[in-house]
């Protein structure tokens, strides 16, 4: 019987937008953001795809998320997903990660048969790469975080994975299930291709309002949804504002300091590294 | 009496120094609510540690020491702390954002139902007598303030250097907990290399002095370790330095790469892109040397010099060294 293998992805804003708070504080601005697939999924995307390539693996790319992370669902599978699951929540920000994990948890349970599970190894919008472990642990499967190497052994039902460790790097088998998620340097995500945006277009796309999940028909304890079933919740989003001191040694004559200014600028700087910072 | 866990980090049998920030953080807590600050070891040798976690203020070690805990296993990690946190039901449990923790402490929220937040910044009491923290999200552009709901336990990893470790007396009690172990036979552990460095991690360091895409190519990085090693700082990359090949992912610094806040941070050749200012913002004193007067990084750092950094860092290296 064929691989069947899900990769969770999220939709978050550009590594370069700007982050503001909402009008109630709690919230970001989004309308003005570009959003893209989570950078890191990117690694998880193309791990799986590979997989699917080499051994004929069903590829399926869920998310949770607003309308419009269905851009994310697509991206990926234009990268080579088969089908995308998108679970509509446009609440979406106010789930903790232990609310959501059940969630995911409660959907891929309900698929069945899945043998492998990949995510990238965090979320750049949380800074957290906690949902898909948590995931894991509802699923009762085993993990390894921050791969760098995939090895899958289809007939054995098993997978080695090459992990960033604390001060080094070690190497785990897994048994089929099992999720991995995915450090840069794991491969090289392919670019969607042209024709394969117009493909991801014709391929299934299943729709699950998030209120339609019932948790406990995949026997996970039901605390309710949304908040109410979060543990923790933003109160507030402050932009940080440190001010910096702007001093800048600059040349006598031009902006950039000339070569026989360098022994003094360097002096100077050093200087107040030491007396004026404190740090040297 | 309630409680409050630190979770204990080692390296080769040696308590890491991010416990003892967190240990600092934990007594801050213990101030306003007048809880019980226990050190928890995990492991197969705890041997003695007691000492040290007391002179940081634990007032208990609990030691869940066994010979299936030598090497990391999230499942079975979680499952022993899990097992222990239903036994004594403390309040609150506190660890150093290493990647162990990282690893393994989302699975013990979710097995104990609890809140978890990653890489606080700080931490505090609320008015309703529940954990509330700071942490950073969007990378360094935004802080959030995080309350948790009224549920045990309540779950967070602090950033390293966050908390500046504060010696304070506790009784250090020790309480060897018996652990069962269950079998692990869908995860085995083949092979584990450490690789020793040769510089500070930057995500724990307290200086860190970083090159972009000025330097031209990766062997223009030994300017960046000289000056590095003159005063013990981590060496990293921007994002254009690490996509030019000059030097590996591993010393990126920005959103996609280590998110470091040092006391003090060199960015050399490095224009300031948002991304990047995204993953070293916090850091205390921000120094910047760009040729470009026009660099976004001047607007943004302490201190700089707008000059060519191939004449500027072997003049500074010196002029460091003489400080040393």
């Amino acid at each position: 019987m064929e691989l069947k293998i899900v990769v969770i992805v999220r939709q978050t804003p550009d590594t370069e937008a700007k982050i503001q708070a909402n009008a109630s504080g709690n919230g970001i601005e989004t309308s003005d953001i570009k959003w893209i697939l989570n950078p890191f999924d990117e690694f998880a995307v193309e791990e799986a795809v590979q997989i699917k390539e080499a051994t004929g693996a069903e590829l399926i790319v869920l998310t949770v998320g607003p309308d419009r992370s269905v851009e994310a669902l697509r991206t990926a599978l234009a990268m080579g997903g088969d089908s995308s699951i998108h679970i509509k929540d446009e609440s979406f920000g106010e789930m903790d990660s232990y609310a959501l994990a059940k969630v995911i948890a409660s959907k891929i349970k309900a698929m069945g048969d899945v043998d492998l599970i990949f995510a990238g190894k965090k979320w750049i919008d949380e800074e957290s790469g906690q949902v898909a472990i948590q995931v894991a642990e509802e699923l009762a499967i085993p993990q390894a975080t921050l791969a760098t190497r995939v090895a899958v052994d289809e007939g054995a039902k098993k997978v080695k994975v090459q992990s960033e460790i604390e001060g080094g790097q070690r190497i785990v088998e897994m048994t089929f299930p099992a999720l991995i998620t995915c450090e840069r340097g794991l491969n090289e995500p392919r670019y969607a291709s042209l024709p394969g945006i117009m493909k991801a277009k014709k391929k299934p796309l299943e729709e699950v309002l998030i209120d339609s999940i019932d948790l406990e028909e995949t026997g996970l304890t039901q605390d309710g949804l949304g908040s109410a079933g979060s543990r923790i919740k933003v109160d507030s989003i402050d932009i940080p504002v440190i001010k910096r001191s702007l001093n800048i040694i600059k040349g006598e004559k031009a902006d950039t300091v000339q070569a026989d200014e360098i022994q003094k600028a360097s002096e100077n700087l050093a200087k107040l590294l030491r007396e004026e910072a404190k740090i040297l | 009496m309630s409680e409050i866990w630190v979770l204990v980090d080692t390296s080769q049998d040696k308590v890491r120094n991010v416990t003892f920030e967190v240990l600092t953080a934990a007594t801050k807590l213990k101030e306003k609510n007048g809880a019980t600050v226990a050190a928890v070891y995990v492991g197969d040798n705890g041997a003695g540690i007691e000492g040290e976690l007391a002179k940081y203020g634990a007032d208990k070690v609990y030691k869940i020491e066994n010979p299936s805990l030598k090497d990391f296993n999230p499942s079975l990690y979680s499952h022993v702390i899990s097992e222990a946190i239903k036994k004594h039901n403390p309040e609150i449990v506190l660890a150093g954002n290493t990647l162990q923790n990282q690893d393994f402490l989302p699975r013990v929220a979710s097995r104990t139902s609890a809140g978890l937040t990653l890489d606080a910044v700080d931490v505090d009491i609320s008015s309703s007598s529940t954990l509330q923290v700071k942490r950073y999200r969007y990378s360094g552009k935004s802080i959030s303030t995080i309350s948790y709901h009224d549920t045990k336990p309540m779950i967070a990893t602090i950033r390293p250097n966050a908390f500046k470790p504060a010696e304070t007396a506790g009784a250090g009690e020790v309480i060897n907990e018996t652990a069962e172990v269950p079998s692990s036979d869908n995860f085995t552990i083949l092979q584990t290399k450490i690789i020793p460095k040769e510089r500070p991690e930057l995500t724990e360091a307290d200086k860190i002095v970083s090159g972009g895409r000025g330097m031209g190519d990766g062997d223009s990085f030994k300017l960046i370790y000289d000056i590095a090693d003159s005063v013990g700082a981590g060496a990293g990359a921007s994002r254009a330095a690490v996509d030019s090949g000059f030097v590996p992912y591993e010393m990126q610094v920005g959103q996609t790469g280590k998110v470091v806040s040092p006391n003090l941070y060199i960015a050399v050749g490095i224009s300031g892109s948002v991304q990047h200012y995204a993953g070293m913002g916090s850091s205390k004193v921000i120094v910047a040397i760009n040729k470009d007067p026009d660099a976004p990084i001047f607007q943004k750092c302490d201190y700089g010099i707008c000059g060519d950094l191939f004449e500027v860092l072997p003049a500074l290296t010196e002029e460091f060294k003489k400080l040393a």
